[in-house]
């Protein structure tokens, strides 16, 4: 699964430590997801898609992989 | 996310502690409990002396492993869930091999005791010393 959190983060002007403190999580945890290390569960994801105020879609997309 | 039962942060200082507490006592046994030359029954000082410092490791281990993270979320659970896979495998495999080429079966109850937990300790802090040092990058 590919994400595109690091750009949204751009966008919006966060950093990980704020995206985490946001959706409460742990700074290495917004890390490992953005480098593709760890797959968020769907709870997870939602709460990231709300932040940047975008559907899910927008942000996961499916791997060629998946 | 709500995770099992597991002990409060500092749980993991305190079981570092027995464990470590445990080390002098074992290594001046003699001095401690002196060498009894007539010592019978189940609860017999030597006993008495492996069973509490034995009991000391396990606790420590037992608290060290099980508590929280400072953040508790849910790749920190995946974490001490893959750690726990491994650490039941390793374990497993020491206890197949030792079966087959030891008879020693005292030895082996020992290190089924330590071997899991030690492993899945190190494991885990392993992948969180990782992370850590992912974000450095």
């Amino acid at each position: 699964m590919k994400n595109n959190i690091r750009v949204e983060r751009a966008i919006k002007n966060i950093t990980q430590a704020d995206l985490a403190l946001a959706i409460g999580v742990s700074r290495q945890t917004i890390n490992t997801i953005e480098s593709n290390r760890y797959v968020p569960s769907t709870v997870l994801a939602l709460k990231i898609a709300r932040v940047f105020g975008k559907p899910v879609e927008e942000i996961f997309t499916l791997d060629d992989e998946d | 996310m709500k995770p099992l039962f597991l002990f409060p942060y500092w749980g993991r200082y305190l079981g570092y502690f027995l464990v470590l507490v445990h080390i002098p006592i074992v290594l001046y046994k003699k001095q401690l409990i002196g060498l009894h030359a007539v010592d019978e029954g189940v609860f017999n000082g030597q006993h008495l002396f492996f069973m509490s410092t034995t009991l000391l490791v396990a606790i420590g281990l037992f608290i060290a492993a099980f508590s929280k993270e400072k953040i508790e979320d849910e790749q920190i659970v995946q974490l001490r869930l893959d750690s726990l896979q491994w650490a039941v495998y390793v374990n497993y495999f020491f206890l197949i091999v030792s079966l087959i080429f030891s008879t020693d079966t005292e030895h082996i109850l020992f290190l089924n005791l330590l071997v899991p937990l030690v492993f899945f300790i190190i494991r885990f802090r392993w992948k969180i010393f990782q992370n850590n040092r992912l974000i450095k990058e």
